[in-house]
């Protein structure tokens, strides 16, 4: 019991707040490099939080229903959707980022933006939220579960949210060149990950074709192993990904790639690396 | 340029996601879930080919579907039901579990 | 935005809480893989019990094991005995070691030894949840301390960050609190490493300030100075010039006003870099602000004669803390400012009176007191607009009118107002009570 509880909160948790974390990153990167310009409040961390526990209980407490919806696949269908939203507002959030020298205020972009990065959190607490609370409601009220699964909740929560925080530190630590390059790699591992996701959940609910498996690196590296479930949180690592969700990880990182966010990098490098 | 590049690559990604329909006639198994157990705690499929498996919880606490071997993961609410399609598979095993009661909700897929 | 504080502690929490949980979930693995080792020896032992069990009597096959244990004997495959809460059905295949089964709605443990010399298959079986809860109850316990210790670790890490920071925070409100024109070094008694650089270039900086505004200061205080000289000599020859010609000459009254005029400023310029801070402070004592203004009106009564003006002077001894000879100059300069710009017949009316602390930093209902000194006139008066300029240096209300009767040069309420912020004073500028003109105000603490 406990240590499953630690593993499935652990996981959701983990999720989120390297999710949280990346975007954090990037609000206080924006503010260094355009200063009032494209600066936004980190305030929606707040908001986004206290939204996505709102609609995770909500998610959670209508799922029996839900997941009758399409011959009993409502559930992949939902949370396929979860997947495809976040992902849509992350490719918009790192379209609307400005990428030129600008001039005065960007308070369209800067809205946009904000409203994005508090949208990806809001859909993915709802979605890991619902499913730690299912866990935790379902089954912590029957005798002898309590213990070993507030225990396990707290270790998986604690261990998650400290993973969190020291990305957060560790990327603001470094020159803003770096933070930026790091923080786009793992914005661009999350975008791939919400894509195969996606892909996954509806082969899983038979709304996409079978396609045969890429590889198996189940023997290098099982995801049933602490590293692996730590990947599989990170950057979605499957040991057994099939050639769609491959295909789509690889678009999802691809479009974050030919976005302003990244070509952001490019032209300010010099100015960049001075200011830090 | 690139934009229009990127937006033309978007739009390809989400048609392919959606254009497909649901195949018909897929052989259809019943997996019940009780006392945080499953009956039958051994499912035999044959190679090659796609599977229904139907899940009816008859414990009043939900219980999650896990396998990593068939990359398969769905939470079964308290006395309800869910389906979930694996295959097609290669000959093997395929071990599954109960996230939420893993010590006794074991079982495996048996693909000949 | 980014704060030491709350870095230093989310940090530190966040590592020591990652590292502990782990340090936990590894002990928690080991220790129900060692309990697990434990529970698989016992069935061990209970199987090798079990298969030499003597079966041939009848009422072997009665044995009531615990709910979380069963056991079956095969011989030639016939179930021989078995415990009553066994199924019928084999248990394991034949085949020697650890296993997993259902039955009975639970998830057993099953374990099949061959027994040679009997010629038979024991097989023994373990509730796995019931075995699984009582070892984790156990490691549980282990846990639990790890858990309640970690508010406790960061409540103590709030502590000593906060402690730690104290240094930083003391200076940075000392900082804070050091007034503008104060260019002594900061005295960090609790002095870091860390902050001894801070320190040392802050102090290097404020002596290098308080240097150069020194510098500026001798500056002008010895040109002023140096250029009295001067100003006597051309004085002295200007009187014996005027034994010698005509006096009434425009030329010679000209040459008159401009060294009564030059003479005025270089004074006023000496009296501005005078009253520095420092000198007030050391020359502070409670002086009769009544006193010194009918000093002052003695001394400049001829001036108010000259126009034919009326002056009346109100009030009674009043005491306030102050510079008597910095305090005589805002008095004498307030009323030639009165002299020189009310009209001639026109009323100059002083007032001392002592008022309730009517400031915006006077605590209500606290019996604080202030001493309020009034120079009103019936004069023009200074439109609203001019009126925060009038206390500029060199501004001047009439600079387009250069009579000989105003040897101004514009530095007289700066002074004024100089003097005044040295009090710890407020100098407003009203209308006056009277039918035109203006009011000067300056309000000084009482003290008590």
């Amino acid at each position: 019991m406990f240590l499953n509880a630690v593993i499935i909160v652990l996981q959701e948790i983990l999720e989120a707040s390297l999710l949280i974390s990346v975007l954090l990153v990037f609000t206080q990167l924006f503010h260094k490099i355009w200063g009032k310009s494209f600066s936004l409040k980190t305030s929606w961390v707040a908001y986004s939080i206290i939204l996505g526990i709102i609609g995770a209980g909500l998610y959670s407490h209508y799922t029996p229903q839900v997941s009758e919806w399409f011959d009993y696949v409502g559930q992949e269908v939902v949370n396929a959707s979860i997947h495809i939203g976040s992902l849509i507002l992350l490719l918009i959030l790192a379209f609307v980022v400005p990428s030129k020298k600008i001039t005065g205020k960007l308070m369209t972009r800067s809205r946009l933006t904000t409203f994005c990065m508090t949208g990806v959190v809001l859909l993915a607490i709802i979605r890991e939220g619902s499913e730690i609370m299912q866990y935790v409601g379902g089954i912590a009220g029957q005798s002898g579960n309590f213990t070993p699964i507030v225990f396990g909740g707290i270790i998986g929560a604690g261990i998650g949210l400290s993973i969190g925080v020291l990305l957060y530190y560790g990327l603001m630590s470094l020159s803003i060149k770096w933070a930026y390059r790091l923080g786009l790699i793992l914005l661009m591992l999350i975008a791939g990950n919400m894509g195969s996701q996606a892909v996954l959940l509806l082969t899983q609910a038979d709304w996409l074709p079978f396609t045969p498996i890429a590889w198996n690196t189940s023997a290098l590296l099982a995801e049933d192993s602490i590293l692996g479930h730590l990947l599989y949180a990170l950057i979605g690592y499957e040991a057994t990904p099939s050639i769609l969700q491959l295909v789509c990880y690889l678009s999802g990182m691809i479009m974050i790639a030919i976005s302003p966010l990244f070509r952001k990098v490019q032209p300010h490098n010099q100015s960049l690396a001075g200011t830090n | 340029m690139k934009n229009s590049a990127s937006m033309l690559l978007l739009s390809i990604t989400l048609t392919s996601l959606f254009s497909y329909p649901a195949s018909a006639a897929v052989a259809e198994i019943e997996l019940v879930i009780k006392d945080h157990l499953f009956f039958p705690a051994t499912l035999e499929i044959p190679a090659g080919q796609k599977v229904r498996i139907r899940i009816i919880n008859q414990d009043s606490t939900p219980e999650e579907f896990e396998s990593y071997e068939l990359n398969r993961e769905k939470i079964i609410v308290g006395n309800g039901q869910a389906v979930i399609f694996i295959g097609p598979l290669e000959p093997g095993r395929y071990p599954f579990f109960g996230e939420f009661f893993p010590k006794t909700a074991q079982g495996v897929v048996i693909v000949k | 935005m980014r704060s030491i504080r709350l870095f230093l502690i989310s940090s530190i929490l966040a590592t020591l809480v990652l590292f502990n949980f782990l340090a936990a979930l590894q002990g928690y693995q080991s220790s129900m893989e060692e309990a697990e080792t434990l529970f698989d020896n016992q069935m061990l032992d209970l199987a090798r019990l079990v298969s030499n069990l003597d079966v041939s009597n009848s009422n072997t096959t009665e044995i009531r094991l615990g709910n979380d244990l069963a056991f079956q004997i095969w011989e030639d495959g016939s179930l021989l005995a078995a415990s009553s809460n066994a199924p019928d059905e084999l248990l394991q295949n034949f085949t020697p070691g650890f296993e997993f089964t259902n039955f009975n709605g639970y998830r057993w443990r099953t374990f099949s030894r061959f027994e040679p010399s009997l010629n038979r298959w024991v097989i023994v079986a373990e509730r796995t949840d019931l075995r699984f809860v009582l070892a984790e109850n156990v490691v549980l316990q282990s846990i639990f301390p790890l858990l309640l210790g970690i508010p406790l670790v960061g409540l103590l890490i709030w502590v000593i960050v906060s402690h730690g920071l104290k240094p930083l925070q003391q200076l940075s409100t000392e900082l804070k609190n050091k007034r503008a024109n104060d260019l002594s070094p900061i005295h960090h008694t609790d002095s870091r490493v860390e902050l001894d650089q801070v320190i040392e270039s802050t102090n290097g900086f404020i002596q290098r300030l308080g240097r150069v505004m020194e510098r500026e200061k001798r500056f002008s205080a010895d040109a002023a100075h140096e250029l009295r000289t001067p100003i006597s000599a051309l004085k002295i020859q200007l009187h014996n010039l005027s034994e010698e010609i005509d006096t009434n000459h425009d030329s010679f009254l000209a040459l008159q006003y401009g060294v009564e005029r030059m003479q005025h400023l270089i004074e006023q310029l000496l009296w501005l870099y005078r009253a520095t801070p420092e000198q007030f402070v050391a020359n502070c004592k409670a002086v009769d602000l009544f006193k010194i203004t009918q000093d002052q009106l003695a001394i400049l009564y001829p001036g108010f004669e000259k126009k034919a003006q009326q002056i009346e002077l109100q009030g009674d001894s009043a005491f306030v803390e102050g510079d008597q000879f910095a305090l005589e100059k805002l008095i004498s300069n307030l009323l030639r400012n009165a002299n020189k710009y009310t009209q001639e017949g026109g009323k100059i009316v002083v007032r001392i009176e002592e008022l309730e602390a009517a400031g915006e930093d006077a605590v209500k209902g606290s019996a604080e007191k202030e001493i309020c000194l009034t120079v009103e006139d019936n004069g023009p008066g200074i439109a609203e607009s001019d009126r925060v300029r009038v206390f500029d240096r060199f501004y001047r209300a009439d600079s387009q009118d250069d009579t000989p009767l105003s040897p101004g040069c514009g530095l007289g309420l700066t002074i004024v107002s100089h003097i005044a912020e040295l009090h710890h004073a407020r100098v407003v500028l009203e209308e006056s009570s009277m039918e035109s003109g203006c009011a000067f105000k300056v309000y000084f603490k009482k003290i008590s």
